[in-house]
Parts: C-alpha cells; structure tokens; sequence
C-alpha cells in the first residue's frame, strides 16, 4: 500500500522518457510530415477558417480583418434568393436520380462481365467501358454536341436516314431532357471506373461455392443473386456510404462543363450557383454560406450513414 | 427420369438464354462507349462538306486534314499544349513528393501520434471550406494568374495518399530494421527499401494524379486568365462554347482554304488532338488503375 503511489510516478518518467527517446530516434520521420502539413495547412486548413466571411460582410476593397460580423444574415439574404432555391432543388433532384440510378449500374455491370466464359474477353470489355473515365468532361461535352446536334449530329444523322419524318430535337438544348443527359452521361462516363471495386472483390470470391451450387442445380440466375451478389455485399455498403455522403455535391465538373444558358434553370446546382454569385458577381460572402451551407450538410451526411453501416454491420463504415 | 431430364434441358437453355442477353447488352454498353471516340477521329479526318450530313462515321468520308492543318497554324494551341504538359509534369511530380513523405511516416506503427497525424489529413476528405474561401486564400499567396495555381492547391489528395499509406503499411518492419542498424536514416530506408517494393502502388498513384492533372480544368477556369497560361481543356472548351470559331481564327493564313472548313470539323480536329496520348496510352496504364483502387479499398 505504500509503495503503491510511488509507481505510477516512476511509470509517468518511465514513459516520458521512452516518448522522448521514440521522438529522437523517429525526428527524421516528423521531418519527412512537414511538407505534407504545411501544404494542408495553407490549402485546406486556411480555407476552413477563410469560411468565416460567411458570417462577415466581406468585400475585396474592406479586406478581411475589416469585413464587419453580420451574424447569419448571409444565410437569410441567401435562402429569400429564389435562384439558390431552385439551385437546391436541382442539387437534391440530380444527386438523387444519380445515386438511384447511377449507384446499381456499376454493380450489375460487374455481375455481368464477371459471367463472360473467356477471360480475354472479360479484360476486353473492362477496358472498353473505362475508355470515357480517361478523359474530361469537356471532351464529352464535345462528344455529346458531335452525337446530338441537328445538322451534323451523329444521332439525327440516323434518324434521318432511317426515314423518320418527325420532328428531331437537340436533348443538349431542351430543359425537360437535359436533366437526363445530365444523369445518363455521369452513369455512362463512371460506369467502368465503378466495376474496378466490385469485379477485384468478385476475383476474391472460392470458386468452389459456385461448383457446389451448379451440383445442387442452381442456375446462373440464382448463382449471381446468392453467391456473387452476397459475396460483394460488404463492398457495396461502403461505396454506398460513400456515394450518400457525397450528395451535396451534384457534379460540378460535369454540369460546369456541359451546360448551357438554354438549359441553366433546370441545371444550375449548388456550386454553379455558388461560382456564379461569389466569382462573377463578386458576393463573396452570400457565396461562401452557400458553400458552407453544402459542405455542413455533406459532413453530416457522412457521418450519419458511417454510423448507420456500422449499427447494421459492425464491420462497414469507413471509420 | 423423364421429367429431371426436361428440366435440367430447360434450366440450361434458360441459362443459355441469360447468358446471351447478357453478351447482347455488353457489346450494346462497349460500342456506346468506344464508338464515340471513333467518331470524333473520323470525323476530324472527314471532308467537311461530306461530314455535315451527320449520322454513322465507320470510316473517314472523303479523307481531308484540313482541320489538322488549320489549327496547327493557330498558335494558340501550341501554347495549351505546352502548358497542360508541364502542369502534368511538375504536378505529378510535385504531387507524388508530398505524397510519398506524408505516407511513410504515417505508415509506421512506431511512429508516436500517428494517428492523431493521420486524422489531420483524413479529416480534409471528410470537410472543406469550398470554392470560395478557397478562391480567396489562393488570391491573397498571390497565385492567382501563376503557373503554381495550377499546381499547388490541389498538390496532394488525401485518398491518393491514403492509398500509399496502405502500401506501405504492407511493408514489414523487419524490412527496414537491418538497415536501421546498419546507420541508414529514413530517408535512405524509404527510398532504397520502401519505394522499390511499393511499384505497384507508386504507378497506381502516379497515372491518377497525371490523368487528373491532363484532364482537370476548373482551376484552369478559376485561377487562370492570362492566355499565355491557357490549358488545352480550358482552350477547348473556349473553341466548343464558339459559334464563330473560324472568325476566331482570323489572321492566320490561308483563311481561303479555311472558307471551305466547317465550325464543326474544327471542333472535332481539336478533341482529337487532345484525346490522342490519352487513347494511345490508356489501355496501358488501365491495369495500373485497377490495382490502386484496389489498394485503397483496404479500410483503416
């Protein structure tokens, strides 16, 4: 009993001194973190904390440090703004139609490729459907105009040799359609990125088992469904999370890029709303809460459905 | 007997049955894929006049290289060129230093706060301050209208790191322990013992951050407004959003010849300019991408 205090002090100075020495003997690997800390520092970090002129009347002719604290005022100006409105509610539509349509595809397009007999023609068709990952979305929006427009448009081409008499339109023009493009054209150019995962987890998978059911008289149908489909499972739940926390973000690289003024009512998404308010019409603050306004809700999101997939599954999550 | 007999027939001409739609819907989604591409060549190698009619190009009508040779006489485009070729290059380059010294350390178990260290930069994955605020801290370095805007703010990608940090973790410790006692530092133990092993991984990450860097064009759009530093997505969207392309074109020489062009021949010329190293080198760097991802599925 009276020794007993006396330990842990030893163990404290015990320890104290092992940290000290790890630190020395390790000093060149704190070295080695510099650079990469002082990059997120200046780039992520700083932007974090720039974030508060979404509370500040900030101007370019104030500065910062002189932008007075105006409250959530930003906030209020931003959601009377019926253009952000509408901006959210393309965000929420297009991100939704992407994720319920665009979220399956990747996933039934491995379960058929993994069903190809050759393996060279597997590898060929991988190759094939990755072809539009490698390239940006300017290129494709120079491929959808040489598919889809009226006087040299590959489509209306077709079309009108087939002999169609109807009237042809230009999707790319027209605002009921081109919320589809939109769609279709994310799911088309992410499709052969997206069974990167799931056919490297299909690979994984004891061949043994679909033996054993082709000998039980399980068909190729029921074979997809319970073995390969439930063998991945845990792979598609943490691309699922992923994929919802990313919601907020509707695709700001793909919409900047093909997008045009005809269509900009029913295309305009968070972040072109954003880039036009904060960078064309310099409201950097009312820009920055709407930016602030999506990132809030994106960690959110984030975190709720990591904390639902492991409530289901303790082994999903990504945290 | 009978009835098994007929069954087993019929399971299998059902299997059959699936299997055909299912080679039936694949080269459908392959040629929706690849043919695209092969138009836009075609179609740049086309005579123009004989292009504007539209529909399938299996093969180039009427082969003409007008196109090519009017936007070669533009300068312009040589200077996007130049330019995404050296963002790629410094990018990359820069890109794979910061990353490969950030994942190391973070990749030692022995190293005192690693995980605290590691949240650091996890946690840029998870929030950000967003296009504004990112704007603004980019202008007040003094980058806006530098080369380095195009480099520096994305420079290291947490993922792409995270990736690395996976590798390496798969190094064991042993590896390095016999060159610690023989006086090597670290820095000589990452990159006579560490970098060797990781190949597979340092090429996965190394084709991801070279096509982001050829393809990226928002900080080209954001950062960028001097023409001399033009990139070639920034240049080619610039040339598809045109309806006057060819007036844009004026002051080079031949505009006779060029009278005969049509907007669209030189639109198509140009993606196929910037399309062809991607095409040729794709199906090479391909499997280097399907093994990276796969490295960075590996969770935390």
């Amino acid at each position: 009993m009276m020794h007993k205090p006396k330990i842990p002090v030893h163990d404290t100075s015990l320890l104290k001194s092992r940290l000290r020495s790890d630190i020395r003997r390790d000093y060149l690997l704190y070295v080695m973190l510099i650079p990469g800390l002082i990059y997120v520092l200046m780039f992520k970090y700083a932007p974090m904390f720039g974030v508060s002129i979404a509370f500040r009347d900030y101007s370019i002719f104030r500065g910062f440090s002189d932008a007075p604290f105006v409250g959530m005022d930003n906030f209020i100006k931003l959601f009377s703004r019926s253009a952000f409105i509408r901006a959210l509610k393309n965000n929420i539509l297009i991100s939704i139609l992407k994720l319920v349509l665009g979220f399956p595809f990747p996933i039934i397009l491995s379960l058929m490729i993994s069903e190809l007999y050759h393996s060279g023609a597997r590898r060929f068709v991988q190759t094939a459907v990755i072809l539009p990952n490698f390239v940006s979305w300017i290129v494709i929006n120079g491929i959808l105009y040489v598919m889809f427009n009226l006087s040299s448009g590959a489509i209306p081409g077709i079309l009108k040799s087939l002999g169609y008499a109807g009237e042809i339109t230009n999707i790319m023009n027209q605002k009921e359609t081109f919320i589809w493009v939109i769609v279709f054209s994310h799911i088309w150019k992410g499709a052969g990125m997206g069974t990167v995962v799931y056919l490297a987890a299909i690979a994984g998978i004891d061949r043994n088992l679909y033996e054993a059911a082709s000998i039980d008289g399980a068909g190729r149908l029921r074979k997809m469904w319970h073995i390969t489909l439930s063998s991945i499972r845990p792979t598609i739940v943490v691309l699922l999370i992923f994929r919802v926390g990313e919601m907020m973000y509707a695709g700001f690289d793909q919409i900047f890029a093909i997008s045009n003024y005809l269509v900009v009512s029913h295309a305009d998404i968070i972040d072109t709303f954003v880039y036009r308010l904060g960078l064309e019409q310099q409201k950097f603050s009312e820009a920055a809460a709407a930016g602030l306004f999506q990132s809030a809700i994106g960690l959110v999101l984030v975190l709720v459905t990591n904390a639902i997939a492991k409530k289901v599954d303790s082994d999903s999550g990504i945290m | 007997m009978e009835s098994k007999k007929i069954r087993h027939l019929r399971e299998s001409s059902l299997d059959r049955f699936i299997y055909i739609a299912i080679c039936f819907f694949l080269a459908v989604f392959c040629f929706s894929t690849v043919y695209p591409f092969w138009h836009v060549l075609m179609y740049s190698i086309s005579n123009s006049k004989a292009a504007m009619s539209g529909g399938l190009f299996f093969r180039p009508r009427d082969f003409d290289l007008l196109a090519f040779k009017m936007i070669f006489k533009t300068s312009q485009i040589f200077v996007a060129y130049k330019n995404t070729i050296l963002r790629t290059l410094v990018g990359t380059t820069l890109s794979m230093a910061l990353s490969i010294l950030t994942a190391y350390p973070l990749s030692r178990k022995r190293l005192r706060g690693r995980s605290c260290l590691s949240m650091v930069f996890f946690f840029t994955m998870l929030f950000n301050g967003g296009m504004i605020p990112t704007y603004l801290v980019v202008q007040s370095y003094g980058l806006i209208d530098s080369f380095w805007a195009l480099v520096l703010p994305l420079a290291m990608n947490a993922y792409n790191m995270f990736i690395l940090r996976n590798y390496f973790k798969t190094v064991p410790d042993s590896l390095e322990e016999s060159a610690f006692i023989d006086g090597a530092n670290s820095f000589t133990i990452l990159w006579k013992i560490i970098l060797p092993v990781s190949a597979p991984a340092l090429a996965a990450v190394t084709m991801f951050y070279g096509v982001y860097n050829w393809n990226a064009y928002l900080d080209g759009v954001l950062y960028i407004n001097s023409t001399g530093l033009e990139i070639l997505q920034v240049y080619l969207r610039k040339l598809l959003a045109s309806t006057g392309t060819l007036n844009s074109l004026s002051g080079i020489d031949g505009l006779s010849e060029a009278a005969s062009l049509s907007e669209e021949s030189m639109k198509m010329a140009t993606i196929a300019v910037s399309i062809l190293p991607v095409l040729v080198v794709y199906p090479f760097i391909q499997r280097f991408y399907t093994s990276g991802i796969t490295a960075g599925a590996v969770k935390e």
